[in-house]
């Protein structure tokens, strides 16, 4: 293979993030709908996905590990890189819990529906909207609006604590809807969980941004 | 500067320190769940930010001699997995320490029946994820690939476990707040397993040079 010039390479890289993520942003947004709109047939197409989204993750990988093998990136380009293989992480982790949203949907058709969802599409519009924040920022490099994605993280985690206190209440009134509110239960954990991912993606971001790294607020310098 | 397989030799040392708090942290966990043991449910909560800091400078480790070295082959798989790695262990710390919150619920509320499956599940988890970090260490494709036949009987214990509790459930509503708080616990260990996992699929990719993630055969 002829060697191409390596700012080409990792335009291409950011590209195919970019492509994995869209993906992955769309079976989000498909699980919670099949759940919402109880259409089976969603379900199937997000568990459908799911291989194309693990193949671009492990392309993303080998490419990344070449372009730090056959390259000696610094700086910018190297935190670029070492970004890229943690978002590549977690974009794949995200389209799991997809995929789980949609077998607890699948589940959940099989039974009446157990209650009217109100706080699950609630907590769905907001963990996509700190996604789609989240890559945005990684696209634009910028730390700020990576920044505003971290207090949207305790406003999901307080919908979750609501979602499961009405689901117990609910299923200690009427064991019968038990499986589904069970169901329901991982649903809401599942959201929280992809919510959490997209946090990471931020601190990423503030991470190549600034050079620091934000993770549980241990702040210090960059390397290199 | 040192020489670089000093660095190397180093940076594993640190993921061995760092499996070892991790695999303690899982155990005692569970001993914290069993023996609703306030005390060795502390024990994990006080070890999690030396889990995390050394999540951190591992991290920082295998940056920097990415970055300082040129590495090749060998030693740049070593470095990729070792990024991987880490990551798998600061998760499953953290599993440990969602375990011992469920613990700590369970122990303000009244003790139900026996813990189903769970000791035997946890058993299960503890043993691959030993095995996962000895076929990493001694370069060990075939305790590695022993790890991916284990995550299946994982499923299938957490699968009956789930059922059981849901019966459960719907017998006696009182005891609805614990059974969650256990399907919680199983699930838990059965991500502590998909971790397991995957650091044994990083030594397979580790030793042969083959990617095993989702289960892919090389054409090679």
């Amino acid at each position: 293979m002829a060697l191409r010039h390596f700012s080409i390479e990792l335009e291409e890289l950011h590209e195919l993030l970019l492509k994995m993520a869209s993906l992955v942003e769309s079976s989000i947004r498909r699980s919670v709908e099949s759940l919402v709109e109880r259409d089976k047939e969603l379900a199937k197409a997000v568990m459908r996905d799911e291989p194309a989204i693990n193949l671009m993750q492990v392309e993303v990988d080998s490419r990344t590990t070449r372009l730090l093998a056959l390259n000696q990136p610094v700086a910018k380009d190297l935190r670029f890189l070492t970004a890229t293989l943690k978002i590549n992480t977690d974009l794949e982790r995200m389209g799991d819990l997809a995929v789980n949203i949609a077998e607890r949907t699948i589940d959940l058709l099989s039974r009446p529906p157990v209650k009217p969802l109100i706080d699950i599409p609630k907590m769905a519009a907001l963990v996509e909207s700190m996604l789609l924040r989240s890559l945005d920022a990684f696209v634009k490099v910028d730390a700020d609006l990576a920044q505003t994605i971290l207090p949207a993280d305790d406003e999901v985690d307080a919908l979750r604590d609501k979602v499961y206190t009405e689901l117990v209440d609910l299923m200690q009134h009427d064991p019968a809807v038990v499986p589904g509110a069970v169901d329901l239960i991982f649903v809401a954990r599942n959201l929280e969980r992809i919510a959490d991912h997209a946090t990471n993606i931020a601190e990423d971001v503030i991470f190549l941004a600034k050079g620091v790294d934000v993770r549980r607020s241990v702040v210090r310098p960059a390397l290199g | 500067m040192r020489h670089f397989i000093e660095e190397l030799e180093e940076l594993q040392g640190r993921l061995l320190e760092m499996g070892t708090l991790v695999e303690s942290a899982i155990h005692t966990s569970i001993l914290a769940l069993t023996e609703r043991s306030e005390a060795q449910a502390q024990q994990v909560l006080g070890n999690e930010d030396r889990i995390n800091h050394l999540e951190i400078e591992i991290d920082e480790l295998a940056v920097r001699l990415l970055a300082l070295q040129q590495p090749m082959a060998r030693d740049l798989r070593f470095l990729t997995a070792a990024i991987k790695i880490n990551t798998d262990l600061e998760r499953m710390g953290d599993l440990a320490v969602n375990i011992v919150e469920r613990a700590i619920a369970l122990m303000n509320r009244p003790p139900v029946r026996p813990l189903v499956d769970i000791p035997q599940m946890a058993r299960t988890v503890e043993s691959m994820v030993r095995k996962s970090l000895d076929a990493f260490v001694k370069r060990e494709p075939e305790l590695a690939r022993s790890v991916l036949t284990s995550d299946d009987t994982v499923d299938r214990l957490r699968d009956s476990i789930h059922s059981e509790l849901i019966s459960f459930m719907q017998e006696d509503p009182d005891a609805i707040p614990q059974a969650l708080d256990l399907i919680l616990v199983a699930r838990h260990l059965e991500r502590i397993a998909d971790h397991a996992t995957n650091i044994a699929e990083d030594t397979l990719f580790l030793v042969k040079g083959v990617d095993v993630r989702h289960h892919l055969e090389p054409n090679f």
